[in-house]
């Protein structure tokens, strides 16, 4: 693992000492040379984890989570390129070492076998994260999403540091290899209801449950593009892989513990796809569409059969993605007309078709078309909630409606239609744009020819 | 305790020589050795501590209470005045079009909170604003079938105003609309004029009617109808009313709504330094607002800029470089409105025409109309094109009255030679230089400024209408109620002229 952390790390001197005309270029390059070094990772073993060190493992888990965070990175500095041309150099250079510190976080906590690294990286992530919101935000609201932000998390994790330290009493090691042998089964009395709930809630915040949402919306729209890339793709699967490996040491009481979670994101999911069809800002749709997907991730994790943690595991990577790529293409948009509002620049398919194209594909893949990998990821979770539970599946099936609903008519107000008459000379689509959303598709389609290598580990 | 006495005693025998002596002995009913009462001129540094603690723990709660969520206290000392630092859409001028086309705007939206509007006006007491100064009549009687179409739905909307401007718990609005109509007097070179524009209006649905002579004498005997040929009296929707009323009408319920308000000047619109700037590729966005009376501004990024200045509309293109570039492109076509002084004067005549007096308007140019129910009239007239007046101020000029006004006035209505002129206002039109009506569209140069302004002395009248037609453009596209595309920047491209054939 230190193979792909030192680089990472080093990335950062690569900043600083970069001359002004070739810092986008140096990190780009190298950031993107570092994910083909990580590539090997992905030689798995069916049943059994890659152990690099006593620090460091990999499993089928983490791995995909892991390659979505190292591709990430250069994409986020290609979408960064825009909207920092105005500042200074040194302000450029802070603002990739956010993110390449973000990125080092992000990589260790992947692939920590301890859980009080993972603890530790967990709320790491948030520091750098924050000071992008905060200081490259667009709009004064910024503060408050970053206020939210930084609370929500930080309060919800708290309880999981006085777990882990119980824990680590209590079975004198957190190494999570160890953890699924040695953990003694759960009671079902108040101190391990509370035990159960501390762990789980932190992740509940992170994921986001719908109760504990609010601070999603501000994140995701005050941050700048990188920011709302990097909380969209990997800052939410973080919560879904920290439930998903914590959830074994937590049996057997998850089967009656998570009832209240179950209902909150059944019922979550259907809200927010509904609060999505009256969106006015395009940010704020995409980013109450990933509550809603999210939502099926933690009903995925909560029931606890085989199929659905394909069904999450596959589902995380294929919104990561995603996600991604619709924030990418909604900070075209705001490049060019200074607006995230919705009504205000329509029919763009006449004035860009290539980008009319990638809107297409990211808003097809967003409601799950077969065969991307988004509907084996949903269609998983789906048959395995059915499997639990018949009724469920008229839940499911609204949510699925209402997901397709709300792409399409993202799709249909800002391609189609006539458009308004103060886009008419609107520049061109960049190469660096094109690009930007190429790199986005590529894994996406590609996977759909070999899920296996998301599906975990339980395949 | 005997030498506190002692001590006592020496004060007040050096007090027989110092006579000015601040300090009284308060002499307490058990005597003085109880009362602990300090030597000091000042007070007792103990107590002040304590007391001074309980200021200081008031303050530093006020102050925590204040940090907490919910307060409006701020570390950050922002002038609250400043316009937010992104709208999606920049209303430049807050006068009546101004505010129509907010309110419109929030109308026409689907959703609430749909599009961000911000009204920039500079002059909140608007001493200099067209709308207020105006004399606030509305008529029909245009030869342009757009106008009536215009004048029509602007009359239906003011008619049935409380439905569409009422807030609740709010008074209700009251535009004191007298629909006493507008009288037109043809001359014999120009009747037949009146008898085309008369037939127009008839087909656009205008209820107007043509007078005789005698019809005229008998309608109105104040009226002496000597040299006049024919008259075009209107019967419904022409009138004047309050235009202070209508521009807060708006105003409210436009704030009502959501619009922001800011109260500053936009002196500079910044094209973007990252485009090449092309002279067609102009794309203004970051008007800068300047605050009043200082330095400070604030860019605010939108997506489109609404020019409704007015009068001073020119200025704000002239601010892109649109009417400095070479004479034979685009860019060298400057926007065609300027102001123009017009004097209104109040006059008092007791034996006037009285309380049916319409809006009258002489085939010579100068018009009067009924000012309230106490004998006052208002009166004036366009001056020629060599006369126009200085622009620089408002100041009223009484000798034109007396030489340009009166003399007319006095002809047409015998009652008006003994009048008194008790004041007088004068008022900028925005007047478009090139054929004196509005310009309602989007700029071809500049691709998100749209355009409206220019009416020339009809905007008031206008601007319910105009301001629905403007959201249309915005917000569906393209025009879906009154097709106003004649109106379009594209006249003044092709110097096609959309003159009104007008009698005056």
């Amino acid at each position: 693992m230190l193979k792909i952390i030192i680089p990472t790390i080093m990335l950062i001197p690569l900043t600083w000492l970069s001359k002004n005309s070739m810092i986008w270029i140096n990190t780009t390059t190298h950031s993107l040379v570092i994910t083909l070094i990580s590539l090997p990772l992905l030689n798995q073993f069916n049943d059994n984890s890659l152990n690099l060190s006593t620090m460091y493992f990999s499993d089928s888990l983490s791995t995909p989570l892991l390659m979505l965070t190292m591709w990430l990175l250069p994409l986020m500095i290609i979408a960064s390129q825009f909207h920092l041309i105005k500042e200074s150099p040194t302000r450029k250079k802070l603002y990739i070492t956010m993110l390449i510190s973000l990125q080092i976080f992000l990589v260790m906590t992947f692939t920590a076998t301890e859980l009080i690294m993972f603890y530790i990286l967990f709320e790491a992530t948030l520091v750098p994260t924050l000071i992008i919101i905060t200081r490259w935000g667009g709009q004064t609201e910024r503060l408050n999403a970053g206020l939210y932000f930084l609370f929500y998390t930080l309060v919800g994790s708290l309880p999981l540091l006085i777990a882990l330290i119980h824990l680590q009493n209590s079975t004198g090691s957190l190494n999570m290899l160890l953890a699924q042998y040695w953990s003694e089964p759960l009671k079902t009395s108040w101190s391990d209801t509370i035990l159960w709930l501390a762990c789980m809630m932190a992740f509940m915040v992170k994921m986001p449950l719908y109760g504990l949402h609010l601070w999603l919306p501000k994140a995701h729209v005050e941050a700048p593009i990188a920011g709302s890339m990097v909380l969209a793709a990997i800052l939410l699967k973080l919560g879904g892989y920290g439930m998903l490996r914590i959830t074994t040491m937590l049996t057997p009481i998850t089967s009656f513990m998570a009832y209240p979670f179950l209902m909150l994101s059944l019922w979550g999911m259907i809200m927010t796809s509904s609060i999505c069809l009256r969106q006015t800002d395009l940010k704020s749709l995409i980013a109450y569409s990933s509550v809603s997907h999210m939502a099926l991730v933690i009903v995925a994790v909560l029931i606890q059969t085989p199929w659905s943690f394909m069904g999450a595991t596959a589902l995380m990577i294929a919104h990561g993605l995603t996600s991604s790529m619709l924030f990418c293409l909604a900070n075209s948009n705001y490049e060019r007309t200074h607006s995230r509002t919705m009504i205000l620049a329509r029919g763009l398919q006449t004035m860009l078709p290539l980008m009319a194209a990638w809107w297409l594909l990211a808003s097809l893949t967003n409601l799950a078309l077969p065969p991307s990998i988004n509907l084996i990821g949903e269609l998983f979770v789906v048959m395995s909630t059915f499997s639990w539970s018949s009724i469920s599946i008229i839940l499911m099936g609204i949510n699925i409606v209402i997901t397709a609903l709300y792409s399409l008519y993202m799709l249909i107000m800002t391609q189609r239609g006539k458009q308004t008459h103060h886009i008419n000379n609107l520049p061109p689509s960049y190469t660096r744009e094109n690009t930007l959303m190429t790199m986005h598709l590529l894994p996406l389609l590609l996977l759909s020819i070999n899920p296996k290598i998301i599906l975990g580990t339980l395949y | 305790m005997s030498a506190w006495r002692l001590r006592v005693k020496l004060r007040s025998a050096t007090g027989l020589l110092v006579s000015t002596r601040p300090t009284q002995r308060h002499t307490s009913p058990y005597g003085p050795l109880t009362l602990c009462r300090s030597l000091s001129t000042g007070s007792h540094l103990r107590n002040e501590f304590f007391k001074d603690l309980e200021a200081q723990l008031a303050a530093f709660r006020k102050k925590a209470a204040d940090a907490l969520p919910g307060s409006s206290w701020s570390p950050l000392q922002i002038n609250p005045n400043l316009p937010p630092e992104r709208a999606d859409i920049v209303i430049v001028g807050g006068g009546v079009l101004g505010w129509s086309i907010a309110y419109w705007l929030k109308q026409k939206e689907m959703v609430r909170g749909g599009v961000r509007v911000l009204v920039v006006e500079k002059d909140p007491t608007y001493s200099q604003a067209s709308t207020v100064l105006s004399a606030g009549g509305i008529r029909q009687q245009f030869s342009l079938l757009e106008n009536i179409h215009l004048s029509l739905a602007s009359a239906d909307f003011m008619r049935n105003i409380n439905e569409h401007l009422g807030v609740l718990n709010e008074d209700p609005v009251d535009l004191q609309f007298n629909q006493s109509g507008y009288l037109f007097l043809a001359s014999e070179e120009v009747a037949h004029i009146m008898e085309e524009n008369y037939s127009t209006q008839r087909y656009a649905g205008a209820k107007v009617s043509l007078l005789s002579p005698t019809q005229l004498k008998q309608k109105f005997p104040w009226l002496n109808t000597d040299g006049v040929v024919l008259a075009s009296y209107g019967l419904e929707n022409e009138g004047w009313f309050d235009p202070w009323t209508l521009l807060n009408a708006f105003r409210r319920k436009a704030i009502s709504m959501g619009v922001i308000q800011c109260c500053g000047e936009v002196t500079g619109l910044l094209p973007p330094s990252d485009t090449k700037t092309e002279k067609l590729n102009i794309l203004t966005k970051k008007p800068r607002v300047q605050m009043p009376n200082s330095l400070e501004y604030q860019p605010v990024e939108c997506a489109i800029v609404v020019n409704a200045a007015g009068a001073f509309s020119g200025k704000l293109t002239e601010m892109l470089g649109i009417g400095s570039g070479p004479k034979d492109s685009i860019a060298g076509i400057p926007l065609p409105v300027e102001p123009r002084k017009r004097y209104v004067y109040v006059v008092h005549c007791p034996d006037g025409p009285g309380l049916d007096s319409p809006f009258l308007i002489d085939y010579s140019g100068v018009y009067f109309r009924r000012e309230g129910l106490g004998g006052n009239y208002i009166a004036g007239v366009s001056p020629e094109e060599a006369e126009e007046p200085d622009t620089s101020n408002l100041e009223v000029d009484y000798q034109f009255f007396e030489e340009k006004v009166w003399p007319c006035l006095a002809h047409r209505v015998p009652a008006f030679e003994k009048l008194k002129v008790t004041s007088a206002w004068a008022g900028f039109y925005d007047y478009n230089t090139f054929d004196q009506n509005g310009i309602i569209g989007i700029h071809p140069l500049i691709n998100n400024m749209y355009l409206a302004t220019g009416f020339s002395g009809h905007g008031l009248q206008h601007s319910p209408a105009v301001g629905r037609a403007v959201a249309e453009l915005i917000l569906d596209g393209n025009f879906k109620t009154i097709d106003l595309s004649n109106f379009s920047f594209r006249r003044i491209l092709t110097q096609e002229p959309m003159l009104e054939i007008n009698i005056v």
